[in-house]
């Protein structure tokens, strides 16, 4: 097990942000921690870089202790939020501090400094300063600024959350390969549900300062253990009382027997089309379809139909 | 009034006032100082006593403002990084100096150095002389110049944040190297603006230096005091004119250098973005 985090507890004063923590982190595996904003997903972060001392519990990487050690000797790549550039160093100069601290030979640096920069895909960048670089840019140089002093492990806090919709997707494809290469321990702190399916092969879901489930992504996504989890994994519905996922149901023509309804708004978003259906019980649940599907049911506003579960 | 006869009107309050204010009054001195010509300035300026302010000046200036920066950096950082109890008090303490008038400051120094205080009776026993020397003015100097290099960084280290040093932290640098490679770096125009400040401050000081100097020409005799006694004992206008002149120059000349440095800094792009 590469980092192992048992009873781990955080206080700020009278609010306990990280409560009890105790999880087992797969050795070159991609987690995310995922959680609403408050869930404590960036103390635990920084609880394991040393950034911040826990109130009790232990912090294990690769089977040493490391609780007491300062961030200084605990070989931890982390990315910060909004990427704390050096803004006076130029990209190379940003990227080859680790190296510079542990008195690498100038060739060594410069070497692995272009190694890095082409990794990150910066070339051309190297003398240009960070207010010089877009978002995207500067998060890459980050990056590679962590993966210079070879990390043992590699953190990054809300790795995309500052970036605009289009660079946030290449981003995450490309962090996705870059773990594939170079296998290094990685965990992410994100908010957005999708971006940690995506990315991931490990989640982990946290609640206020609590881990709700770990797991995989699809077995926590079937399967949740608490309300919470399916909650926060998808959207839901309630039918019968339950709540469900909207792909789970189906609507067909109103037919004797099924449970029948009224429709009364339908939302065409591209591929997928949202069915809101008011029920005699006075609940409305929303049916998720394809396109296709909602072309062959032949309903508009008002139209009477049945709705029920998939098989 | 539409909006170009609003903006000039603007400007020209601004201007008369500016003018009002700094323009006509150093200007005037400025005319002053060499209404007998340039030799006569330079004699006046040659003077054994006038040589012997300026250099009392410049020594005080040299003890006081590199004294003054560490202490303004270091309590900067720590109110910056820590929270600790009475953090506010300690802001409290190094803005007393600046809220209250100097001749305060000079006062209470008398009171705690003299024979009759407490302190100053203990070391006047151990052959130690505060008041009416350069110690003194040392003292006095850098107690109205304490809370200007801590007021100018405190807010450019709370905006620039932790976290390029946490970042420099988890790379393995230590806190001499976060210090002298990150913080530094990140707050240097903070620094040279409280240091620019400071020394305006330090060469400028007449109040509590007065009261705790004892005015002896030639020996505690600050540049200020050495204009005001020329001015006010000897009817010395020129003398006077001519050392405000001088005393003037040091300072303007420091605020434009900064400016200068801080233009050029701009157009490299590599300020805040």
């Amino acid at each position: 097990m590469s980092i192992s985090l048992s009873h781990l507890t955080k206080r700020y004063g009278a609010d306990t942000v990280v409560d009890d923590v105790t999880v087992e982190i797969p050795e070159s595996s991609l987690t995310a921690v995922l959680g609403p904003s408050g869930s404590g997903k960036s103390t635990l972060l920084k609880l394991i870089a040393g950034l911040e001392s826990p109130d009790e519990g232990r912090v294990v990487i690769e089977g040493d202790d490391v609780t007491d050690v300062d961030p200084r000797y605990r070989d931890i790549g982390f990315c910060f939020q909004h990427y704390a550039p050096f803004r006076h160093m130029n990209v190379a100069r940003n990227i080859g501090f680790g190296l510079r601290v542990r008195k690498q030979p100038k060739d060594v640096i410069d070497a692995k400094v272009a190694e890095l920069i082409e990794l990150v895909r910066l070339d051309g960048k190297a003398k240009s300063y960070p207010a010089q670089l877009s978002g995207g840019e500067r998060q890459r140089m980050a990056l590679a600024r962590a993966l210079a002093i070879e990390p043992r492990v590699l953190l990054l806090d809300e790795p995309f959350g500052a970036l605009d919709a289009l660079v946030r997707t290449e981003l995450r494809q490309w962090v996705k390969e870059l773990h594939r290469q170079i296998k290094v321990t990685t965990i992410l702190v994100t908010h957005d549900q999708d971006e940690a399916m995506e990315v991931a092969d490990q989640l982990l879901i946290m609640h206020e300062g609590r881990i709700e489930q770990a797991g995989e992504p699809t077995e926590l996504y079937e399967r949740p253990a608490t309300d919470f989890v399916h909650g926060f994994l998808g959207p839901t519905t309630m039918f019968k009382g339950v709540s469900v996922r909207p792909h789970d149901l189906e609507l067909v023509p109103a037919s004797e027997g099924a449970i029948e309804g009224t429709v009364q708004s339908i939302m065409e978003l591209g591929f997928e089309v949202q069915v809101t259906v008011a029920l005699s019980d006075g609940t409305a649940p929303w049916v998720q379809m394809s396109r296709n599907e909602f072309r062959n049911l032949h309903v508009e506003i008002g139209s009477l139909v049945s709705i029920r579960e998939r098989d | 009034m539409n909006h170009t006869t609003r903006k000039w009107s603007l400007r020209l309050v601004v201007v008369l006032y500016l003018g009002l204010l700094v323009g006509l009054p150093v200007g005037y001195l400025f005319i002053k100082a060499f209404s007998h010509g340039f030799h006569a300035f330079w004699v006046e300026v040659t003077k054994p006593d006038a040589i012997a302010a300026l250099k009392l000046s410049a020594e005080v200036a040299l003890i006081a403002v590199p004294v003054n920066t560490v202490v303004g950096i270091g309590a900067a950082l720590m109110l910056a990084r820590r929270k600790f109890f009475g953090s506010r008090a300690l802001t409290l303490a190094f803005d007393i100096p600046v809220a209250v008038s100097p001749i305060i400051i000079g006062v209470a120094l008398v009171l705690a150095y003299s024979r009759i205080g407490w302190f100053g009776s203990w070391l006047a026993s151990h052959g130690i002389q505060i008041l009416f020397s350069p110690i003194g003015i040392v003292m006095a100097t850098m107690a109205v110049s304490l809370p200007y290099v801590l007021r100018s960084v405190l807010p450019v280290l709370i905006e620039v944040g932790k976290d390029q040093e946490d970042a420099a932290r988890t790379l393995g640098a230590g806190a001499f190297r976060t210090f002298w490679q990150v913080t530094l770096p990140a707050i240097r125009w903070g620094v040279l603006y409280g240091v620019t400040l400071t020394i305006a401050r330090t060469l400028g000081e007449f109040g509590a230096v007065l009261v705790v100097s004892g005015n002896i020409t030639g020996k505690t005799q600050t540049l200020p005091i050495y204009i005001f006694d020329a001015w006010d004992q000897n009817f010395d206008t020129i003398g006077s004119f001519a050392g405000a002149l001088v005393l003037a120059s040091i300072s303007i000349v420091a605020l434009i250098i900064l400016s200068t440095l801080r233009a050029r800094e701009r157009k490299l792009h590599v300020d805040l973005a």
